[in-house]
């Protein structure tokens, strides 16, 4: 029987059973125990396990540091940053501690953490609690920058991220904390490294992740009633990329829109575009189009912060262009 | 402090292999053998000596950026020829050559290695305390510092956590006067750097560091605060490196006589004549320890010259646990 439930509510019954299953894992961060994290992920889990759930101090290098000791020492540390920008205060050990620790002990130990973060913007909180990241973690080898966009993929990916040997960066968009779906009651785990083909067609490809997967959708179908077919692509871990789906459904449409919030210059739409023409040039029967946040800070107030975030009039005039060249 | 004649003779043959191996890496490194920079450990012996004496195999070491002495003493005998293979970046290295001087671990020992960048090895430390704490073991964690390392933020951070949750963590600051040319006392404020851990109501002393008999009296009081759950310790250890910040560096930053001065305070001299005039050891027995130790390093010394480089296919193994990352085609 289908349960639905919401996205923020996927991730806390993943972190719950797993907690279940293995001992080792425990959860860290900022307001992450008594008060169950500043956006309630992680409710209810200190009450059951007070000895598994750690409030902190503001201090997140510590948190991350603590949790690749800990990692080390074979325990599964689950730790929140709460809003992903603040990843600036602690890059030094994610990037220079937790992604060079496998390559560092041969394999023998490794930074095995989930570091929870709420990337993206749209709820009116400027450039500090707005930004997405993910081009700043997608250059150092080592870490896994997971995305998922439905209830179904957060809870499933995020099994794996915990059960992975690798630092992983869970990336939340605060935008889907509310989005409802079908999910499983019951343990299930879903590949990382794994690109999902969400609709099937023949004419577009259009890559998209997290919240930008709802304008893919609805692009694909208002396009389909002017008879295009649109296939959509959601690399869910967005690094390591898994460029055989996304070169393979190039190879077949010919035609590449990709969707991504977020600064356009050095973007992974840039990755994607060059990864194509690099592999697939002479597939294509259009340049890429990349509809992307413009290259600002966030703005605060409603009107700038919707005028900076991605259109979905660029995603039909993009796929309309595509079409036409 | 009562330490036994034979302890002291024991600690004494540790800081003589610290000495010779850190003389043949400076010896190897200054004719281009050895690739890289290294930075060498001669003057601080005692320190690296003492506390790595006091602590069990399963108890968790961060040795520091001048820290081959702590690697080498705390590691098993057999495998020292492979630690000064890694630092000839050969295949045999302990780390199989990815890693060199400054980044040698061996969890076989608990050697959790160093992180090359200042700091991070105090808030990595926290975790491998906080995983004692967890399954209620009673190993502790030692992480060695620097003067210049309590500059940075993460030192904060690391020890109102560990103060917090009464974790076991030793913070061994070496206080070794210059960070690269800056003197402590251009860069902090205190006169003592161990009055830092005031703050956050941390126990802490500045010590003689050149002193072995001090620095595993000191060490052993932490060890056993931090074994019966009552929370970490700060060791500030004076002493001196003789050579710069790294093989090569002429050091013109410090004032004439400065080195002489710390020279005639050499912990392996005081430690000698001490066993000479207090315990009645002869010169001519500790002449041999300091021959066999010759001999044994040279042994390491032969096995990483005769050893081979790395494959290039160790590039690219163990970027992740789970999938491999691509080579040249």
């Amino acid at each position: 029987m289908n349960r639905t439930i919401t996205f923020a509510k996927a991730i806390n019954e993943a972190i719950h059973q797993e907690m279940d299953r293995d001992e080792k894992v425990f959860i860290i961060g900022e307001d992450v125990a008594k008060m169950g994290g500043d956006f309630g992920i992680t409710s209810g889990i200190w009450k059951k396990w007070p000895h598994r759930a750690f409030d902190t101090a503001l201090s997140e290098s510590a948190i991350i540091g603590l949790s690749c000791g800990a990692a080390l020492c074979g325990l599964r540390p689950v730790a929140e940053l709460m809003f992903a920008d603040f990843i600036g205060v602690c890059y030094d050990q994610i990037v220079n501690n937790a992604a060079k620790l496998c390559y560092m002990f041969e394999g023998k130990a490794s930074a095995q953490i989930v570091v929870r973060a709420v990337t993206g913007g749209g709820i009116r909180c400027a450039y500090h609690h707005s930004q997405c990241i993910e081009p700043w973690l997608m250059n150092i080898p080592g870490l896994v920058v997971v995305a998922p966009a439905t209830p179904y993929e957060a809870k499933g990916l995020l099994v794996s991220a915990i059960r992975s040997n690798n630092p992983v960066i869970f990336l939340e968009h605060k935008g889907l904390y509310n989005k409802k779906g079908d999910v499983p009651e019951e343990l299930y785990d879903l590949p990382l490294y794994e690109s999902k083909v969400v609709r099937k067609g023949n004419d577009i490809t259009l890559v998209a992740a997290m919240s930008m997967v709802d304008f893919a959708l609805r692009a694909a179908e208002d396009l389909s009633k002017e008879g295009v077919s649109c296939e959509i692509i959601n690399p869910l871990t967005l690094f390591p990329l898994d460029k055989e789906t996304i070169i393979n459904s190039v190879a077949k449409t010919g035609r590449l829109v990709i969707i991504q919030e977020g600064p356009k210059f050095m973007g992974y739409a840039a990755e994607i575009g060059s990864m194509v023409y690099e592999d697939i040039f002479e597939y294509l029967k259009a340049p890429m189009k990349r509809v992307t946040s413009l290259d600002t800070p966030m703005p605060f107030s409603p009107g700038l912060e919707d005028y900076v975030m991605p259109q979905y009039a660029d995603v039909k005039k993009a796929c309309s262009e595509v079409m036409s060249f | 402090m009562t330490i036994t004649k034979e302890h002291l003779l024991k600690v004494y043959q540790d800081m003589v292999l610290i000495r010779r191996f850190e003389e043949v890496v400076e010896k190897y490194s200054k004719n281009g053998t050895i690739p890289g920079f290294i930075h060498l450990s001669i003057g601080q012996e005692a320190a690296q000596a003492g506390v790595i004496d006091t602590l069990k195999e399963t108890d968790y070491k961060f040795p520091d950026h001048r820290g081959h002495g702590a690697i080498v003493l705390s590691s098993r005998p057999e495998d020292r020829k492979t630690i000064m293979a890694e630092i000839f970046g050969k295949k045999t290295g302990i780390n199989g050559g990815r890693g060199g001087s400054m980044h040698i671990n061996d969890l076989k020992v608990r050697n959790m290695g160093f992180n090359g960048i200042q700091g991070s090895t105090v808030v990595t430390s926290l975790g491998t305390a906080f995983a004692s704490f967890y399954n209620h073991t009673d190993d502790v964690t030692v992480v060695f510092m620097g003067d210049g390392t309590l500059g940075e933020g993460t030192c904060h951070e690391s020890m109102n956590m560990a103060a917090t949750w009464k974790l076991p963590l030793i913070y061994v600051l070496i206080n070794n006067q210059y960070a690269i040319s800056t003197k402590y006392t251009e860069s902090h404020p205190q006169e003592y750097l161990a009055d830092w851990a005031k703050g956050y109501l941390v126990p802490s002393e500045t010590i003689d560091g050149n002193d072995i008999e001090v620095v595993i009296e000191s060490t052993q009081k932490a060890i056993e605060r931090a074994r019966k759950g009552e929370g970490p310790t700060l060791i500030e250890m004076m002493t001196y490196r003789w050579q710069g910040h790294f093989s090569g560096d002429p050091a013109a930053y410090r004032p004439q006589g400065e080195l002489e001065s710390w020279k005639e305070k050499c912990p392996i001299k005081q430690t000698k004549s001490k066993l000479m005039n207090i315990y009645g050891i002869s010169e001519l027995d500790l002449d041999l320890i300091q021959r066999k130790t010759e001999d044994e390093v040279e042994g390491y010394l032969q096995f990483s010259l005769a050893s081979p480089w790395p494959s290039t296919d160790d590039a690219t193994s163990w970027v992740y646990s789970d999938i491999s990352v691509e080579g040249r085609k």
